[in-house]
């Protein structure tokens, strides 16, 4: 029995359209997801005995809001927040460009980069 | 000796501080005393010392005074239902009281109470009162002042008696003469009278005679005048005879009056006197007599007022011999039953009770048989508790409290109702004022106040001069002021290696020899107040650990070891410590480093691991505000 294959013509325009924007709108999706999942989970226990190691890398932190440490308008906020997998707190900088109501207990992806002293600089946190 | 020994120690002080004066090479100051010691800080003036100590004499001299309430030997009193008896001095009544504790009713005590009971009996209303019996009763006087116990009073009745029968028969002697002279004065009255109707008579005779012959001879007339006038002038001697005879009556009249008063008077003053005396029986005897020789209107007393007056005080009434009775059987009635209310007291071991009652009962019946009836076995323990009551007084009133104490011991075993714990109490307050004294002198005197050291010592002294706590207070200073002179050496030496708890242990005599030195005493203060800030913590920290709270021990640990790293008593009360508390030492030590490396955020994260261990963390607390501080700061300044 000879085997069915449609033929390519035979799809109408509308669908093509249809299926163009449906791949587009992946594609967005992927690369945009794609910012976070490319990143390593901070190695908590290891950036609490030595956070000088870390200085100038990126990681994902998968945390919990635990409490705000201290707040400076126009600056930002220090919080301290409690990582998946972990059972300690760290403290990350949230500038105020980078997150708005931000409340404690609240869960959240963050992208961060460890900069000069060990600080956990947050440059991009979503909810999840 | 205390004195002496007292004067010693304050002269010590002044020694000490002469020392001072002379040693420092800076003296230029005194010692300047605001400075807030912690020190000073703990002197705590026993500023009721002197109350004290006298409270507990007034305690002591009312616990061990033996004597009743009743009786007053400041105003030489004894007060008994109202009346006021005088009292002899104090150990006058002391020695007769102890007497009578001593003595042994005897036989003829006895046979003297028996009679003296017949005599009273006697005299009775009741009784057979014919001369005869009285006199027979006045007779039987004379055997009772035979008895030693008597002390020759019934001598003084029998001859007032007498001296009463003597003036009565003198007076009926004036009554015969005045009966006399009645009887001249009678016959006088009748010649005057007699004389006088005559005289009369012939007078009116002759104014008949001239009236019938008018004219008549003058001369006739005058020499008729001339009989008249004889008439007259014998009337008049007459009279003069009268009135002197009426003279010699009245004065036969006062004269027997003035006798009879005499007597009276006589009776009444014998009578007051034995019973301001307090020999009741006597005044009972006297008064029976007198109510016999005497008219009942003549009852009242005329004598002894004032002295009754005293002994009667707020009393108006009008004072008889009847109640002068009264009075003396009352008090023999009340000897009686003091006296069985003594042996029930002793009976039933109320000994202290028994002993005060006694006193009473012995001075108001002192001179009373009835006396006897306490045994003689009781008598001597009561003399045992009354002899060691005064020793324990005079031992309160030397301030010997260890005597004292002794004593309350023995006294309690003497009597079940001596307030041992009362007593006891008293004396471990005074001695605790009198330590307290001591402690703060010796505060004074290691902060150099001189004066101040001397007024506690000498309170401590007043207050317990044989406290031995002053002979260490002494010896204390003695050595402090000898190594005084070598302390600046000494001082500038440790100073030098840093050994600040060195310093600290030396802190007296240092500060004996550096009160006057201006440059050193405020370092050697300082050094004080830090050590004794880290004992003070170290010593926290120990209380803490045995509560179970060793995070915060330790806490106070490392405050300590902020004001000095290198002690050694706080280095190893942390590294007793550190084991329990590793975790959270970790965590801490590890922010440090951190924030030592410039690791802020690493700081900060460390401090939150250390509050997790901890969440109460001071420490933690503040290194997370610290670093959080910091780190927004960098930022800023980064941007």
């Amino acid at each position: 029995m000879p085997l069915y294959r449609p033929e390519s013509s035979c799809i109408p325009h509308r669908y093509l359209s249809l299926i163009c924007l449906s791949l587009s709108s992946f594609l967005f999706v992927a690369c945009g997801k794609n910012s976070f999942s490319s990143l390593e989970p901070l190695p908590v226990s290891t950036y609490l005995a030595k956070p000088g190691d870390f200085l100038g890398n990126t990681y994902l932190l998968t945390a919990q809001i635990d409490s705000q440490i201290k707040w400076e308008e126009g600056v930002g906020r220090i919080l301290a927040v409690v990582v998946e997998g972990s059972s300690s707190r760290i403290p990350v900088f949230v500038s105020d460009a980078g997150g708005k109501n931000l409340h404690v207990g609240q869960r959240y992806e963050m992208r961060a980069n460890i900069l000069e002293g060990g600080l956990i600089y947050v440059e991009e946190l979503r909810k999840f | 000796m205390w004195k002496s020994y007292a004067s010693f120690s304050i002269g010590c002080i002044a020694l000490a501080g002469q020392m001072l004066a002379q040693g420092g090479p800076t003296s230029a100051n005194g010692f300047s005393a605001p400075s807030a010691q912690p020190a000073q800080a703990n002197v705590a003036a026993p500023t009721g010392g002197i109350f004290e100590s006298s409270s507990f004499l007034e305690m002591a001299n009312r616990v061990f005074d033996p004597t009743s309430d009743s009786m007053d030997f400041e105003n030489g009193s004894f007060n008994w239902k109202g009346k006021t008896f005088n009292l002899t001095e104090q150990r006058a009544f002391r020695s007769r009281f102890e007497r009578f504790l001593l003595a042994s009713p005897t036989r003829e005590e006895e046979e003297y109470a028996l009679l003296m009971a017949d005599i009273l009996e006697r005299l009775s209303v009741s009784n057979n009162n014919t001369d005869d019996a009285i006199l027979d009763t006045w007779e039987l006087l004379f055997r009772a002042s035979a008895f030693d116990i008597d002390g020759g009073n019934s001598t003084i009745v029998a001859n007032q008696v007498f001296n009463a029968w003597r003036i009565r028969k003198e007076s009926r002697g004036v009554a015969l003469s005045q009966r006399e002279l009645e009887d001249i004065r009678k016959y006088q009255q009748e010649v005057v009278a007699n004389r006088a109707f005559i005289a009369d008579k012939i007078q009116q005779q002759r104014i008949r005679e001239s009236s019938a012959s008018r004219g008549g001879n003058s001369d006739s007339a005058s020499s008729s005048g001339g009989g008249e006038d004889s008439l007259t002038s014998e009337a008049a001697f007459r009279v003069l005879d009268l009135a002197e005879t009426e003279a010699k009556i009245l004065a036969l009249e006062s004269n027997a009056a003035a006798t009879g008063l005499q007597a009276k008077l006589q009776f009444q003053s014998q009578i007051v006197s034995f019973m301001l005396q307090r020999r009741f029986e006597h005044a009972l005897v006297l008064s029976g007599f007198y109510q016999w020789l005497f008219k009942g209107s003549h009852q009242q007393l005329e004598v002894g007022k004032s002295q009754l007056a005293e002994f009667l005080p707020g009393s108006d009434l009008a004072y008889t011999v009847d109640s002068m009775s009264f009075v003396s059987r009352e008090a023999v009635n009340d000897v009686n039953k003091g006296v069985e209310a003594v042996n029930a007291a002793y009976a039933e071991g109320r000994t202290m009770l028994a002993l005060e009652r006694l006193q009473e009962v012995f001075f108001l019946g002192e001179f009373l048989t009835e006396l006897n009836k306490i045994p003689v076995e009781q008598r001597r323990y009561m003399l045992d508790l009354y002899r060691s009551l005064i020793e324990a007084g005079d031992l309160a009133d030397a301030k010997d409290y260890s005597g004292v104490g002794i004593m309350a011991e023995k006294i309690s075993e003497m009597a079940e109702d001596f307030p041992t714990m009362r007593v006891l109490s008293g004396l471990e307050t005074a001695k605790s004022m009198s330590d307290m004294a001591v402690f703060a002198a010796s505060q004074y005197r290691n902060i150099g106040q001189i004066d101040k050291a001397r007024e506690e010592l000498k309170q401590a002294i007043d207050i317990w001069p044989s406290n031995p706590a002053i002979r260490e207070f002494q010896m204390e200073t003695t050595k402090l002021a000898t190594a005084g002179s070598q302390g600046i050496q000494v001082f500038d030496d440790l100073f030098e290696r840093n050994d600040r708890r060195a310093i600290y242990e030396r802190r007296m005599e240092l500060g004996f020899a550096l009160s006057d030195d201006v440059q050193r005493k405020p370092l050697l203060m300082a050094v004080v107040e830090e050590v004794a800030r880290i004992d003070l913590l170290v010593k926290q920290s120990e209380e803490l650990v045995k509560q179970g709270e060793a995070y915060a021990a330790w806490e106070l640990l490392v405050e300590a070891s902020t004001i000095d790293g290198s002690d050694g008593p706080m280095n190893q009360a942390r590294a007793e410590l550190a084991p329990r508390v590793a975790d959270f030492v970790l965590q801490i030590d590890r922010a440090d480093r951190q924030s030592t490396q410039g690791h802020v955020a690493g700081a900060l994260a460390a401090y939150l691991a250390a509050q997790d261990v901890y969440p109460a963390s001071r420490l933690a607390r503040e290194g997370i505000t610290r670093e959080a501080d910091a780190l927004i700061e960098g930022i800023v300044l980064t941007d």
